[in-house]
């Protein structure tokens, strides 16, 4: 099997990698990386669960080769965290939720990640047809539709209202 | 106490930041140092055949590899991967006869997917090519698909210690005739005015938990196994497991890992016997054992299909008379859960309404399909499937309104519940199917859809169910819980059954505050490794809160005990007068007067004597809770589920509307982990009834083993969803809390088909009801205005 140098911006981070060239993305980020954060759900594309964003768009990692991604700026949830504080979406998905057994979690936050960045202002079909490609079998989808509403109104620099949080105990 | 202050609000979960963030390790994302990677090599090409050779030397050599093995290089022993032997005395399970008939590889192929040999690699590529290289020969075997196929007279048999092929019927010595029920069906049908009767088909539902299966094993130098898995019931794996590899169960150890997704699929253990002996094989390195998603869909027990016959007799004023029943299942090429699912079929049947007489068949045959066993509901939307049709086929004879018809006949408090003698301590089904049917608008759209015009015609339907709180009396139900104070009151509990993702460590550890008067902060609760932790039997059966919440809350009420004894001697009143808020003990009358719970819990950890005086600080001793619980009683949730379809008469397209999901639940401990269940439910409920089923070609091999070729519900087929929490509280479950794990999928199954047969007239009698069976009904049948079915 041939390898291939490449050079993969991870979540702000640089790294220099060889890898051979029928490895996933998928592949990659856990196997050699130890980033699990991202799921095998499939492996064919179907499920969403491997879901990051390259240069900012969503993409199944288990079906994109790691050696086509040279010189690629590739986010994965964790990277949305700053050590442990939620970012909006992720905050969303606690606060609505919208996240049980959490296998899809990181897919659906990707996800919306890449829908509020082209459309920050989704309608509900809007949000609901975006989410087709990432399978949940927990909710029925419903709380993580109030998820994705809430993440498009927190949004950082968003004046909008923000719906009231349900009651917490604190 | 009089009001509680945190059970009853949405306190947040204890797991989701770790699962938004992805820090959460599932089984999958363990690494170790060491660490090998093994592959089951299955029979993909046969559904049933014998193994004439098998040649494992090309797997051998290939590069990467560090051993094979085949089935002589693993123990001869047989298992049983499902748990119900473990549940039940000697005697029952002699009586039910629930064998160990799965071999770690076999050479009798009995399903697609039949584990033949393994290999232990390197890297998960060299196992995978070494994989390809295992040489084969097979001896293709008639296949059975069916009940009738496979008891057919000279049929190859599974196991010679079920002939016939037969896996399970409802034993004579417990049901005479092999029947359950009670009272004399055959006179009563001779009584009747209205007899609806029909066979029906049920599904083969797939779970689609998201988490496909994963396993990492590892025997370490003094001969311990330990084995990391998402099995929704350590400790009776670790059973298992011991008996299995004869280890003496201080050398089995299961680590829990986080769960992605259980829905009965987890119940007991699917690939554990093979990561276990791969790793027996290289002792002193982790084996780690990944199933693809192809692989997980073939070799985990799915829900059992069948031929589901009934028919029901009723006085032409509506009263039930009698209900007869036969539920044979087609099992898949092994015995696991053979009995469960043919008895608790009938359980719900004669736990839902008032029949006085009832008579039901359970059986189970082999076939190769896949295999079947546990699966949210465990025979519920089966049941709910036919019977909940036919009663409203019943009302549509006798002019009755299905939901006044249901309100008039379901069981309710001090009526038998799903198991003779075990009566209904609350129920409020009433409550649903008011709330329920007037968030629909049921009065007005019943009488609205009833006459239509055009290809588009709606309908609503309705339809109820029961369920349980955990398995008693027909099941063993045990938890063990710890609860241990901290020197500073903060309290750690050990509880060993999982959280699924459904939220229950996050309603235990409010159940666990609310009971002590600490800071739901202040309260940590981990499942516990086996070594630690205590016996649990597991998270099957909607017990976690129901029974393990009384297990945390009289473990707690424990823990309170002694405090409140250490601070009546402190405060010189009995301990009987006190209560405790927020860490504080206080006098009932006085509350000015009391003590924090910490000065307890550090006096009796850092005890001294007091150099001055002589007298000793406070009362010695760390504070700990104990139970080894066993639950009373079990009170069944109810449920009533509304669906409003639309259905293109020209295409055979069903489209849910709406649904309308209205439980009694007692007590809502986290108000939005129950709503999520019963949202989730409606999700499998309406894959149930419309679009779900696993397919097979004549020779066995599954067709749709993937998520293109299954069709599941998807965020835009969802309907608009209407969740009815109708809190009664139970006079039993812990803070009044009955169970909701599995029982929100059950009604919106009946439901939905009923609102088909108010749309257009017709009821099917296949599950999933497709576009091509509703366009065949149609040509058949024509659209029917519901009005014109009444006689009256």
């Amino acid at each position: 099997m041939k390898n291939r140098e490449i050079t993969l911006h991870i979540n702000g981070e640089e790294y220099r990698l060889n890898v051979a060239v029928n490895r996933t993305l998928l592949d990659v980020l856990r196997d050699e990386l130890g980033m699990t954060e991202t799921k095998y759900g499939c492996g064919t594309g179907e499920c969403g669960a491997c879901t990051v964003l390259v240069e900012g768009k969503e993409v199944n990692s288990c079906l994109t080769l790691a050696a086509t991604m040279d010189g690629k700026r590739i986010t994965t949830v964790a990277g949305r965290a700053d050590f442990g504080r939620l970012d909006h979406i992720q905050q969303a998905f606690v606060d609505e939720a919208a996240i049980q057994c959490g296998y899809c979690t990181p897919g659906m936050v990707m996800k919306t990640a890449s829908l509020l960045a082209k459309n920050p202002d989704p309608s509900e079909a809007e949000i609901r047809h975006a989410l087709e490609g990432n399978i949940c079998r927990c909710t029925g989808y419903e709380k993580i539709v109030k998820a994705v509403k809430k993440a498009a109104a927190t949004m950082p620099g968003r004046a909008a209202a923000v719906e009231p949080c349900k009651e917490v105990v604190q | 106490m009089s009001e509680q202050a945190i059970v009853g609000t949405n306190a947040p979960r204890v797991d989701v930041r770790d699962k938004a963030t992805g820090q959460a390790q599932y089984a999958a994302d363990i690494r170790l140092p060491g660490m090998l990677y093994g592959k089951v090599v299955r029979c993909w090409e046969h559904a049933h055949a014998r193994v004439k050779r098998l040649d494992l030397s090309a797997a051998a050599a290939s590069p990467g590899v560090v051993r094979v093995l085949g089935p002589k290089d693993v123990t001869p022993k047989r298992y049983n991967s499902s748990v119900l032997d473990l549940m039940v005395s000697e005697s029952m399970h002699d009586m039910l006869g629930d064998i160990d008939d799965q071999p770690i590889f076999t050479d009798h192929v009995k399903f697609q997917g039949d584990a033949i040999c393994g290999i232990i690699a390197r890297t998960e590529e060299a196992a995978e090519r070494a994989a390809a290289k295992v040489v084969v020969e097979y001896e293709p075997l008639p296949v059975y698909l069916t009940a009738e196929a496979s008891r057919a007279p000279g049929a190859v048999q599974f196991t010679p210690e079920k002939p016939g092929n037969l896996a399970f019927q409802l034993p004579e010595a417990m049901f005479p005739n092999h029947a359950l029920g009670g009272g004399d069906v055959e006179a009563a049908m001779r009584e009747a005015d209205v007899v609806v009767e029909d066979a029906f088909y049920v599904p083969k539902q797939k779970q689609c938990q998201m988490e496909p299966h994963a396993y990492v094993a590892k025997v370490d130098s003094g001969g311990r196994l330990t084995c990391w898995t998402s099995s929704q019931m350590p400790k009776l794996v670790q059973r298992k497991l011991s008996k299995l590899f004869d280890l003496p169960m201080n050398l089995v150890k299961i680590v829990p890992t986080v769960i992605g997704g259980g829905f009965g699929t987890r119940l007991g253990m699917i690939s554990e016997p093979q990561a276990c002996a791969m790793a027996l094989a290289v002792p002193g390195h982790p084996v780690k054992l990944q199933t693809l998603r192809e692989e997980d869909w073939v070799i985990s027990p799915s829900r059992h299909p069948g031929k589901y016959w009934m028919r029901i007799g009723f006085k032409r004023d509506g009263s039930p008379l009698a209900c007869d029943a036969r539920f044979e299942n087609y099992k898949g090429g092994y015995y696991l859960d053979a009995s469960g699912t043919a008895f608790t079929a009938g359980a719900w049947l004669g736990g839902m309404y008032r029949f006085p007489a009832l008579r039901y068949h359970g059986e189970s045959y082999f076939t190769n399909q896949g295999l079947t066993g546990a699966y949210r509901g465990y025979g519920n939307p089966q049941t709910n499937f036919v019977l909940e049709q036919l009663i409203d086929r019943a009302c549509a004879e006798f002019g009755a309104d299905p939901v006044e018809w249901r309100k008039k006949w379901h069981k309710g408090v001090g009526d038998d519940g799903w198991c003779p003698g075990v009566t209904y301590p609350s129920c409020a089904l009433d409550e649903c199917l008011d709330r329920g049917a007037a968030a629909i608008g049921w009065t007005e759209k019943r009488r609205k859809y009833a006459k239509q015009d055009g290809p588009i015609r709606r309908g609503v339907g309705v339809a109820v169910m029961n369920h349980t709180s955990g398995a008693m009396p027909m099941l063993l139900e045990h938890t063990a819980c710890t609860v241990k104070l901290n020197e500073d009151a903060t309290a750690e509990i050990l509880f060993a059954c999982s959280d699924m993702g459904q939220g229950s460590h996050t309603a235990l550890k409010q159940i666990a505050a609310e009971t002590l008067g600490f800071p739901f902060e202040h309260v940590q609760l981990s499942p516990g490794t086996s070594d630690v932790a205590g016996f649990d039997i597991g998270a099957h059966a909607s017990r976690t809160i129901y029974v393990g919440g009384a297990a945390v809350k009289k473990a707690c009420e424990e823990v309170k005990r002694q405090l409140f004894e250490r601070a009546s001697l402190q405060l010189g009143v009995p301990a009987d007068q006190l209560d405790i808020r927020d860490k504080r003990i206080f006098v009932q009358e006085d509350p000015a007067r009391g003590i924090d719970a910490e000065a307890i819990t550090r006096a009796g950890v850092y005890h001294f004597i007091d150099p001055a005086t002589g007298e000793p600080g406070g009362v010695p001793g760390q504070i700990q809770g104990y139970v080894s619980f066993f639950p009373p009683h079990n009170s069944p949730p109810f449920g009533a589920s509304f669906a409003e379809v639309e259905i293109d008469t020209e295409t055979g397209e069903v489209r849910v509307v709406e649904l309308v999901n209205a439980h009694d639940i007692g007590r809502a401990i986290n108000p939005a982990a129950v709503e999520g269940q019963l949202e989730g439910g409606i999700q499998q409920g309406l894959g149930f009834v419309l679009s779900e089923e696993i397919y097979y070609d004549a020779d066995g091999r599954v067709q749709n083993n993937s998520f293109t070729d299954y069709k599941m519900f998807g965020p835009e087929d969802m309907p608009k969803i209407t969740t009815i929490l109708v809190e009664d509280a139970d006079p039993i479950g812990p803070y009044g809390a009955k169970s909701v794990g599995e029982s929100g999928l059950v009604s919106p199954v009946g439901a939905v088909a009923n609102a088909i047969f108010h749309a257009i007239g017709i009821q099917f009698t296949e599950a999933p009801i497709t576009p091509e069976k509703v366009l065949k009904g149609i040509l058949e049948k024509g659209v029917r205005d519901y009005a014109t079915i009444r006689r009256s």
